[in-house]
């Protein structure tokens, strides 16, 4: 045999992720005018129950936030919102809380987000074995997902503090104690690490459920064609899993923008705000002053940024087959 | 085809089936109606309390509302909500008109609620008790007021003074039944207490003060009253603390932290919310802390040996003694309600001193009334009697609507000064300037 | 016939290249990090057996003097018994209603698209960009307002809505549209030749999705169904803010109440956590098996 022929294997995968439209109901290629065939009613129908309840449940909720985010709205106050114009927005160009708080959340986003990716991918394949015992190492790996958030920061609050476990371990080898939640420098690190733990096994399991969407033909088509394993994992796996990958790295993104959860356990938005993320502000406007609209308004320029980054990187990862 | 229709159907029958299934399951466990009965006539009241003490669920669960249903004959539904998430469930039910008879919250609350007509005053019912019953709860009331009147009743007092270590005292040649009394005797007292290691590091505090979030700003509101100083004037229209007296606390403060001479380790370190087993005074990382009246009697409970002290509130030279005490959480009618009467049975039930010392008791808390300090439980509690003893001097954050807001902007101007980045008397400044349009915008 | 045409049964599994030695190094990178990734749990099981003054008093994981107490309070004080009846209950009808309605949306998207599934489907999508905390007051003002719930006339008012119900804790999490989403991309890498074969047969869509691909999606299903179940066990503000009596209290707000500022009770904290997260583990541990099981699958048709 000879060496693989790379080009002959990256096109065996092409088939799985292009957008084809052969078969997916557009009745071919190039038609211009999109018609009401009987897979579209058919599609229609199908997408109709959910589409009816998230408009009606989800977006309706949406909207009528990006009313109140022109408006000046206490929920205790009598009156209702009052409208008040562009003012909330404008007023977040002067706010310098603001401001930091966009460069925190990105930060965070940029920090995570690639580790928790990657490390989930390398957990995925590890685990992507039918060897005894597979359940367990997966179940594991999954367990910072499901515990209660509110007890596990218990834990990790005091394996953080001054006197708790890292530091404690530090000692023993003879290293200096960490600020970890209390210095500016490192609180959001240690915030991220947390994060990146909590999340490890979600992505595991979203990944791991797209390494087994690849059919074992492709595998084995590439070991014909005489593939190594480092060929295999770039020209079958990868592309294979693109849309899965896909997936993660936009719904983390939504997550991880709306990061809120562990600075409100961890660090309460400080040390001389370094770990006030955007959704923190937003809670507190909501719910400690009571300024529903400025929350909107706020909420509204996250969610713009949110839907930027996302379609950049939906087009970085499946532009590339262009 | 009918393999197509069967399979289909199948798939519609077990959909439907499980709609259904789900739909009576949901149904049949929603809680009872909360909407008020308007058959029997009898009377029902929701309360929310905020926080969660286990001690206090069960003692208000089981025992005091129990009780005060039997004597009333009305029904009571009480929800416990923890401090984090009361304003959020109170926000919304306000907002859709599902907000509960009566409700507690901390007295910084209260003005907003005022300010937006939700609560009924209590004034009328205030003066209804009898002289000695006023006389009685003469320091707690206040912290409830808004504008004069009276809208939020307290269940307990709290505050925080300084615990220290007579055995840390001997030895570093203090003597500790004579403990300071002015903050800078305080502090060259902290001076000698402070141990270090090889690498010039804390290993002992000489003195802690809350220096979290919220915290700091507490503790500041201390060493500013101890000058003779306030946050805001009277009418809460003006911002006082950016004066000579707020420039000496905030100093005063920020030098704890001191690089080379300070006394205090882990700024920003909530010791305050710790385990027990985390307290810096029973680790013996801090000789004296400034704790909470719950803290100080946890740390007793657990037992240890140490011999630990509790000092009288200190002040700056030529002022008066100061320390953070006053009205703790309390209770507040929805001027909505349809049952304020009974509403306010409610809360005059819980401010009886027989119940509120058995209340106080079980959460560890300053008991309401002065003649509490009468009965055997006090008395035989040091803690509790320091507390009752230093309530003449206890200050309280003002009571403004969006208080909450300013607080916070304080709160992080003074973190910047105590991490060194603002000199304080700037930061005092800069803070003045950003919390007054606040303070305007609601006044 | 090429390898993409013919339907596939048999689902990818990293061949056992070479020599054990590779699998050996693999086994021992996956020891160590799920024991890495396993210490705050471990903690967390530790304080759960450990007496409340002991509480973080040392480092060790083996508590010295182990308690069954912490579990007594927490099931008892916290009532977690009925706690865990409502969140199941809660969490088994999103389960199935996702991976109903989401799914076969998901399926719509990418199978059978319609004039605008393409705009709708990003307008879904993006509406789990917004934070809760500006979307929370709006969806309970319509919890209150649906008509003929809770005393409500047909135009919503008068009563309660669905407030205070399990009705009203599931309202928000019937469709969540990061399944749909999840579902389009696992669709995305199925053969769609299947569907037009099937179709010049005269099949119609449902038995399309039913029989064909309804059957590769079982790791679909799967992370759907462990989505749902975990985004609604462990959901806290809405069942907060939505529900009042302790008859319809969930798991989390149940835990919630050994939570005091300045008296946290950590033993029945941790042993709440510890009752609370089993459930969800043993869902897990069932639906990962459906992951193995596509690898068992051997091949039915040609």
């Amino acid at each position: 045999m000879t060496a693989a022929d790379p080009v002959a294997v990256a096109r065996v995968p092409s088939a799985l992720t292009q957008d084809s439209r052969r078969g997916r109901g557009d009745n071919s290629v190039g038609r211009k005018r999109k018609k009401w065939s009987r897979t579209a009613i058919a599609g229609a129908l199908f997408v109709a129950p959910a589409a009816l309840y998230l408009i009606i449940f989800q977006l309706a909720p949406v909207l009528y936030g990006l009313v109140l985010s022109f408006t000046r709205y206490s929920p205790i106050s009598r009156l209702g919102p009052q409208p008040v114009g562009l003012a909330n927005y404008s007023a977040l160009f002067t706010n310098g809380a603001f401001g930091n708080a966009l460069l925190v959340t990105g930060r965070y986003v940029l920090q995570v987000l690639p580790v928790t990716v990657i490390i989930a991918l390398v957990l995925a394949l590890l685990v992507n074995r039918p060897f005894r015992g597979v359940g367990f190492f997966r179940s594991a790996l999954y367990v910072p997902h499901i515990v209660s958030l509110t007890a596990v920061s218990l834990v990790w609050l005091w394996i953080y503090s001054q006197n708790g476990l890292i530091n404690d371990v530090l000692h023993t080898i003879g290293l200096p104690s960490q600020a970890w939640l209390l210095g500016p420098a490192t609180a959001l690190n240690a915030a991220s690490a947390m994060r990146i733990w909590k999340a490890l096994g979600s992505n595991m399991v979203l990944l791991l459920a797209g390494l087994q969407s690849i059919p074992a033909e492709l595998y084995e088509a590439a070991r014909v064609d005489g593939a190594n394993r480092w060929q295999s994992f770039r020209y079958v796996t990868l592309p294979g899993l693109r849309p899965m990958l896909t997936y993660v790295v936009v719904m983390d993104i939504i997550f991880l923008a709306q990061g809120f959860a562990e600075i409100y356990v961890l660090t309460k938005g400080g040390p001389l705000s370094s770990t006030t993320t955007v959704n923190y502000l937003i809670y507190t406007q909501a719910f400690q002053y009571n300024q529903l609209g400025a929350a909107s308004a706020m909420a509204f320029v996250l969610f713009a940024l949110i839907i930027g980054f996302s379609f950049l990187s939906l087009r970085g990862i499946a532009g590339r087959q262009r | 085809m009918a393999v197509i229709a069967k399979r289909a159907t199948r798939i519609g029958v077990v959909t439907a089936s499980v709609a259904v299934a789900a739909a009576l399951v949901l149904s049949g466990c929603s809680a009872t109606s909360s909407s008020p009965t308007k058959d029997s006539g009898e009377k029902s009241l929701t309360v929310w309390f905020p926080g969660n003490n286990e001690t206090e669920i069960n003692l208000v669960e089981k025992k005091i509302v129990p009780a005060f249903e039997k004597k009333t004959g009305a029904k009571v539904q009480v929800t416990y909500v923890d401090w984090g998430d009361i304003s959020t469930k109170l926000n919304s039910a306000f907002a859709a008109g599902t907000a509960p008879d009566v409700f507690g919250h901390g007295p910084a609350a209260a003005a907003d609620f005022v300010a937006n007509g939700r609560l009924s005053s209590l004034d009328s019912h205030v003066k209804g008790l009898s002289a000695a019953d006023r006389k009685d709860l003469a320091a707690a009331l206040p912290g409830g007021r808004v504008d004069g009147k009276q809208y939020l009743m307290p269940l307990s007092n709290q505050g925080s003074l300084i615990m220290y270590d007579a055995a840390a005292f001997t030895a570093s040649g203090l003597d500790p039944d004579k403990p300071p009394t002015t903050w800078p005797a305080l502090l060259t007292a902290a001076k000698k207490l402070t141990e270090r290691d090889s690498s010039g590091q804390i290993t002992r505090s000489g003195l802690l003060l809350p220096s979290q979030d919220i915290g700091r700003q507490q503790t500041f509101a201390t060493l500013l009253a101890g000058a003779g100083g306030s946050q805001l004037n009277a009418s809460g229209t003006k911002i006082l603390w950016d004066s000579a007296a707020g420039t000496k606390a905030l100093s005063y403060f920020a030098s704890l932290y001191d690089e080379k001479d300070g006394v205090s380790a882990s700024l920003g370190q909530d010791y305050s919310n710790a385990p027990v087993n985390q307290q810096p005074i029973l680790l013996g990382t801090a000789a004296m802390a400034m704790m909470s009246s719950t803290s100080m009697e946890q740390v007793v409970a657990s037992g240890t040996e140490k011999d630990l002290r509790v000092m009288p509130p200190l002040s700056f030279p030529g002022n008066k003694p100061a320390a953070l005490e006053g009205a703790g959480p309390g209770l507040m009618i929805n001027s909505d309600s349809d049952e304020q009467s009974l509403a306010w049975k409610f809360i005059s039930y819980f401010i009886d001193s027989k119940v509120n010392s058995e209340y106080t008791q079980g959460i560890g808390a300053i008991p309401l009334r002065a003649s509490a300090a009468q009965t055997s439980a006090v008395k035989n509690d040091p803690i509790l009697q320091a507390f009752l003893k230093a309530a003449p001097n206890g200050t309280s954050n003002p009571n403004v609507p969006s208080w909450v807001q300013v607080r916070d902007i304080v709160d992080k101007h003074l973190e910047q000064a105590l991490h060194g980045t603002v000199p304080a008397k700037e930061a005092l400044q800069q803070a003045a300037t950003e919390a007054l349009p606040v303070l305007k915008a609601n006044g | 016939m090429s390898a993409t045409i013919a339907p596939r049964k048999r689902l990818a599994r990293t061949t056992g290249h070479g020599p054990g030695e590779r699998r050996l190094g693999s086994m021992i990178v996956l020891v160590v990090l799920s024991v890495l990734v396993l210490i705050p749990f471990l903690f967390v099981l530790s304080l759960a057996f450990t007496p409340e003054k002991d509480a973080f008093g040392t480092v060790s994981i083996i508590p010295a003097h182990p308690t069954l107490q912490n579990f007594v309070t927490a099931l008892v004080d916290a009532d977690l018994g009925r706690a865990l009846a409502n969140s199941a209950v809660v969490a088994v009808v999103t389960v199935i209603s996702n991976c109903v309605f989401a799914v076969v949306a998901g399926y719509a998207f990418v199978m059978l698209r319609f004039p605008g599934s393409r705009a709708l489907f990003y307008v879904l999508v993006s509406t789990s960009a917004i934070p809760v905390s500006v979307t929370l007051i709006p969806l309970f003002l319509m919890a209150r307002g649906i008509p003929l719930a809770g005393g409500n006339d047909i135009l919503g008012q008068g009563g309660n809505g669905v407030l205070d119900s399990l009705a009203g804790v599931v309202l928000p999490y019937i469709v969540m549209p990061l399944n749909i989403f999840l579902a389009r991309q696992f669709f995305e890498s199925a053969p769609p030749e299947l569907a037009e074969a099937a179709r010049m047969d005269g099949a119609g869509e449902l038995k399309i999705f039913a029989s064909i691909y309804l059957p590769l999606a079982r790791p679909l299903l799967a992370v759907v169904a462990i989505f749902s179940f975990t985004g609604v066990w462990d959901d806290f503000l809405w069942p907060l803010v939505v529900t009042s009596s302790p008859e319809v209290q969930t798991v989390q707000l149940a835990l919630a109440r050994f939570l005091s500022s300045g008296n946290v009770q950590y033993g029945p904290v941790m042993a709440g956590a510890v009752i609370a997260t089993l459930p969800v583990l043993l869902i897990f541990l069932f639906n990962q098996r459906s992951f193995v099981s596509g690898l068992a699958e051997g091949s039915v048709k040609g």
